[in-house]
Order: structure tokens, then sequence, then C-alpha cells
């Protein structure tokens, strides 16, 4: 997060923020990120006329003020970088008004939006890598439209549950570390040198280092990193680069410890995103403590999700305790702990799929990146429920760390 | 007499209520109230996480956070409610009353209410405009021998 | 004693917001006065403000409509100055009420002459059985 960088004009096209008490929280995140909300100008005969010529009417005034102003930015009357389209959760209407006026704006404009739906216990910090990845993809285009890394560089990221990082030296991997995330720090550094010492090379020969995740900025200042990003823009560019599909349209969808992603593509650079992380049932986290109580590894259970059949368990619940307790209950009803390891999949991607492919368009290529990819079971379950084919590229656990790489080669000349 | 009016922010009916010699309960009021109030510093409003949780009293918490919101912004003007005037259909209004649902719950809370309740249609011409404005006047003018009684 | 503000907005042929400026700071009251496209805002404590709105209301009480705003004038979250963009919400409000006020005031008049207008013939859904009536006349024209 950078002050010195230019100022960033967002449009906030809302409903019920102020009342929900948490439009401070989004003037307070926006400007952590250097950047501004504007209202874009409506007149009101352009509110009269927005139902009929959008082609949606609605009950509640204020989304009507957002399709006008929605039209407002896409007829170039007023002038943004980025749009923040946002909605009170669980509100109906809003949430059909929301994705709609997100698609108009993206494919009419090719402007940054991102769609959130908030409750009044929304704060800034949630907020802010969001407004993050708006801004860079507004600010960095240039930076973004890298294709090919360059020189020797590395890239970190610090993730909740693991630190991975990666050596590259003339767009190769050559060298790379994956250790669990306990001190930030001390993790980060350990998974560097790792990286470091299978690239055979030292800290005073990386050219420039990129950090994303979590920790960024904490490891970033630390090791001096020449880029502290957060991991939408770092993952999306990550992903079209491992899995070669830099031209054109693809959705990056990365299941992390903590929370989800899913990004729509465009040219390697993010249009449209949603991070989630409500409940951690829909989490790689969620698939640790089922593997746990099958007693296999991590990676084992992708490889026993793909031989059994999720519809065989009976899930009452998405939530990470109560779901577990119906695994459980299942394998003392007699099921098999391949049966379970699917259903432990599925649940997962259903999640995923209900929750947060609702806020992005969903286009071919999908490409899974992040630890959990490598789970079989999960791209399978994802790959059923989209009814699309997934590619799961090479190192796709370090997609992190090659995007900030990939990124950081950006900085060399500097 | 206090007379709540719908659309609470509209100036043609502060003005017509105030014009009658009744006291308007108007959602400004409660907003100016809010953004006075030393000691929050929520611009712009001064609305904080802390309405929606005062907007249960109404609604459940799968109730949209800004229906709480802007019920906790209504509650003094509900609680203080003698009469009503409730124009249906009203042109579109924006803020406060921007919200369809929060509108609707308003609407049934004054009908629970048994006050006395005007419902009238948003004019659109100069004879609808006639009819309108005589409705209120002898509505207003019905409410002040029940103050008289005080 | 609370601080309140009122918005005077003005749909008069008579008078022009200026007019009742000049009025506003003859009145020597101790109240904050702002002119603005629709007329002016007047901010200081509700009693005096009523009162000296009261008077004010009398130099065209056709032309001359009032509320309260929760919002002082100039506050820059609301200003559009200083908003970064489209005006606030409310302003739309005042925008669409504004061009009704003539009808307003006319019936107001109406009002003080003693009209009594008469009430429109609520219409009613179509009976079924005309209804039915029109399609099949419609269908022999065919």
């Amino acid at each position: 997060m950078s002050t010195t960088e230019n100022l960033v004009r967002i449009a906030q096209l809302s409903c019920g923020a102020e009342y929900s008490g948490i439009q401070n929280e989004i003037d307070s995140a926006v400007k952590q990120v250097n950047a501004v909300m504007v209202y874009p100008e409506v007149d009101i005969t352009d509110i009269d006329s927005i139902e009929d010529e959008f082609g949606l009417k609605v009950a509640s005034p204020d989304l009507k003020l957002m399709m006008a102003r929605a039209k407002s930015i896409v007829t170039g009357k007023v002038h943004v970088d980025a749009v923040f389209i946002a909605t009170c959760f669980r509100c109906a209407e809003a949430a059909i008004v929301r994705s709609e006026v997100r698609r108009y704006i993206n494919e009419k404009t090719g402007i940054p939006v991102i769609s959130y739906s908030f409750t009044e216990r929304t704060t800034a910090g949630t907020l802010l890598t969001r407004m993050e990845a708006l801004t860079t993809t507004a600010r960095r285009k240039s930076l973004l439209a890298r294709e090919k890394q360059t020189g020797l560089t590395a890239g970190i990221d610090s993730g909740s549950t693991t630190t991975k990082a990666v050596v590259m030296k003339d767009n190769k991997i050559i060298g790379k570390g994956w250790v669990p995330t306990i001190k930030v720090l001390e993790s980060a550094q350990e998974a560097f040198d790792n990286a470091m010492k299978e690239a055979g090379v030292t800290r005073s020969d990386i050219q420039a280092l990129g950090t994303t995740g979590y920790g960024r900025f904490l490891i970033g200042e630390f090791l001096k990193a020449d880029l502290m990003q957060e991991e939408i823009t770092v993952n999306s560019k990550g992903a079209v680069y491992l899995a070669d599909k830099q031209k054109g349209p693809a959705t990056v969808l990365d299941i992390g410890g903590m929370d989800n992603k899913a990004i729509s593509v465009m040219d390697g650079i993010p249009g449209m995103f949603t991070m989630g992380g409500i409940c951690a049932g829909a989490s790689g986290r969620f698939l640790e403590m089922t593997a746990k109580r099958l007693g296999v590894g991590i990676t084992e259970l992708g490889t026993l999700a793909l031989k059994g059949n999720a519809h065989n368990v009976k899930m009452n619940s998405y939530c990470i305790v109560f779901g577990i307790q119906s695994l459980v209950n299942s394998l003392a009803g007699g099921s098999t702990p391949e049966d379970v390891a699917a259903a432990a999949c599925h649940s997962v991607a259903e999640q995923l799929f209900e929750q947060q492919l609702q806020e992005v368009d969903v286009k071919e290529p999908v490409i899974m990146v992040g630890g959990t990819s490598l789970i079989q079971g999960l791209p399978k379950a994802v790959e059923e429920l989209l009814k699309v084919k997934v590619i799961v590229p090479d190192n796709a656990q370090y997609i992190g760390a090659v995007g900030a790489a990939l990124l950081a080669s950006g900085f060399i000349s500097k | 007499m206090k007379v709540f009016i719908y659309p609470t922010n509209s100036l043609i009916l502060y003005d017509l209520v105030e014009r009658f010699g009744h006291e308007p309960l108007a959602i400004m009021q409660e907003i100016g109230k809010k953004v006075r109030t030393q000691g929050l510093d929520s611009p712009p409003m001064n609305m904080t996480p802390e309405d929606p949780k005062f907007g249960l009293k109404y609604a459940a918490v799968e109730v949209p956070s800004g229906v709480r919101g802007r019920m906790s912004l209504f509650d003094p003007l509900l609680s203080k409610a003698e009469a009503a005037i409730i124009v249906t259909e009203p042109v579109i209004s924006f803020g406060c009353m921007g919200c369809a649902r929060t509108n609707e719950l308003v609407n049934f809370l004054l009908r629970g209410k048994k006050i006395p309740l005007l419902k009238l249609d948003y004019p659109t011409t100069e004879e609808d405009a006639k009819i309108f404005v005589y409705k209120i006047s002898e509505f207003l003018k019905s409410l002040k021998p029940a103050e008289d009684k005080k | 004693m609370e601080t309140i503000t009122k918005m005077i907005v003005i749909n008069s042929s008579k008078l022009l917001p200026s007019d009742v400026a000049i009025k506003l700071y003859e009145s020597k009251a101790d109240v904050m006065i702002k002119e603005t496209c629709f007329g002016v805002m007047v901010s200081g404590e509700r009693e005096i403000v009523d009162s000296l709105l009261s008077d004010i209301r009398k130099l065209d009480k056709y032309g001359i409509f009032i509320k309260e705003r929760g919002f002082a004038p100039g506050e820059s979250f609301r200003c559009r100055a200083t908003r970064r963009g489209g005006a606030r919400p409310g302003f739309h409000n005042l925008e669409n009420e504004d061009k009704l006020l003539p009808h307003i005031a006319s019936a107001l008049k109406a009002l003080d002459r003693g009209e009594i207008p008469i009430r429109k013939k609520q219409t009613k859904k179509l009976d079924i059985n005309k209804f039915k009536e029109i399609i099949k006349e419609s269908e022999v024209l065919q």
C-alpha cells in the first residue's frame, strides 16, 4: 500500500451502507489505499427512466439510484477508475441489482468492479484487501500486463495456514519452499531460505522480491521487498501464467486456509472478484479437519475422495463444527472413508458455488489454484457442479509466490 | 398534535402539517439529532453499527442491516406519532426513504398504532393537488378537537 | 436549546431567494443564513427559527414552503462542492417535489377561497362480462 501513488477514484454504488453504520469503515478503507469514493452524478430524468432502460423494475428507490449511477459511468458522464458495488447482506432485491449492475459496468466499460454484501459488522479491515486489489488493478495496469518473468527474482506468499516461497530465473522456477505458518516472519524466512538453497542463490543475488498474502507487509518490510501486493491480483497473475492462459478470459478459484477467492480475469487482469470468509466450513481448514478425523494426510484425502461418492453421505450443515459432526455420524453409521472424503470436498465446492460464484461471471478456462487444488477430490467436485473442465496447473500451491516473483521482475530496472 | 408524515422527508407534507398548525414528525429531525451528537464520529450521519442492533427491536437479525438501521431512526417518530398522513406511491425518494422493505414495515407499524390515519394518492395534476390539499386540511382540522380535549 | 436547520423553498413569481435572505438579515435574529438554488437555509435555536420563519412565510404564503433539514448548511459530507460527484440523495426528492409546488400553491389558494374540490370517481377494474363483450366485438370486426 503506497500513499505516494496516484489517487484512485472509486465510484460507490450502494444501498444501505450509511444506515448500517459502515460508511465510515468504507471511507477509512479507501483512504488507506489512497483512493476516494465518488458518487456519480445523475439527473432526475435518468432516475425516472432507468427502470425501462435497464429493464429491471425494483421497489427500493435507492436501487434505482444505483442503476442510474451505473449508467452515468457507462455513458462516460463521470470518469472513475474503479467501482465498488455494495448492498445489505440478505436483501434479495438488492442482490439481483448488485449482480446485474456489476455485469453491466464490467461488460460495457472494462472498469474493474468489486461487489460486496455487508452487515453492520463489516469493518475497514475486511474491506481493505478488496479495496487494495481494486485500486491495484486500476493503478498498475502496466505492471499487471507483464507476461514473462525476467532476471532473478523471488516471491513469498504468507498465507494463514502455509507460507510459500519461490525463486525464479528467466521465466523458470529454480527453487521452492513450503512451510506451515507458525510465526509469520520466521516461517517466511524459512520458506525463503529453503527456496534460495534449492536455487543455489543468496539474498544478495535476488534482484527483486515480491510478497503477498496476509503477512505481506510485515515480511515485505522486514525483507525489504520491492513489491507488497494483495493476493487477488497476484494470484490471478500467477494462475494465468502457470496455466499458460494469459490472453482472453479466465476464472481463477482459490480455496484458501481461511477464505476463498473467485476472480474473473481478462488478459491476466482481475475484472470482478469476490473474497469470502464468512464460514470456515467452506475453507481448506474444513478439509484439513476431515483428513485428520479420517486419519489420513491432507493430500491423501483427495485421492480418497476420487474413489468415493459424495451423495452417499448426508450432510445437513455447511458449518465447520456441525459439518464435521455430520461426517463423524456418517462414519459411525457405516459410511466409507472414501464417501466421507468425497462429501467433504463436495460440501466445500458447493459453498464456493453457492456463495461466491454468483458474484463473478464464470468463463472458461476455470483455473483452480492454491494448496487445496491439489486435493484432487476438490477440483473434481467443482467440475461436477460447474459442468466445466477445471485446470489445476503445475505448482498450483505456489501460485501467490510465483505471481509475486513474476510481478517483482517489473521492478528490476528501477 | 404530532403528525407522522410519509414520505417522512417530504417538503410538501412537512409544510402542510406545520402550516395547518400541527407538529410534523419527520426523519430530518432524527438525522439532525444524530449529526449534532457530540462524541460520535461516524460520518456522514453519525450512524454506527449500534443502530442496526437497536433496530432488532423491530426486525430479526436475518433482516438486512440497512432496514434495521433505518428502523432505529424511525423509532422515536413511531413512538411519538399521534396521527399520520400516508401518501401512497409517492414520487421516488432516496436515502432514508430509499428502502422499500423499511417503508413497508413503517406503514404496517403505523396501522397497528390505531391512531387517526389519512391515506391518499400522490397528486399529479392541479385538480388532484386540490383534492390532496383539501383532504389534508380537513384531516388536520379534525385532529384539533382531540387536542383541545387534552 | 436545540439548534436546528430549516429549509425555505421558494416557488414564487414575486420573490427571489435573495429577497428572503435580505428580510432574514434585516430581522437581526441570531441565526445563520445561507442562500441556495432552491431558496434559503436558516440555522439557529428552534424557537427563534420557527418564529422568524412564520413571519417570512407571510411574504408570499403560496410561494414559500418550509421543511426541517437534518444537516447544517454546507455540511461537507452532503454539500455537492465537497462530496465528489452527484447530489446528496435528498436533493432529488426536493427536485421532484419542487415540480409539484405550483399545483400545491394553487390548491392552497382554492382552499382559502373556500372551494371544495370535486372528488374523482374511483376507477374500478373492467367488469369481466363487459370485457368478454369487447373481445367478441373485436373478433367480429376482424
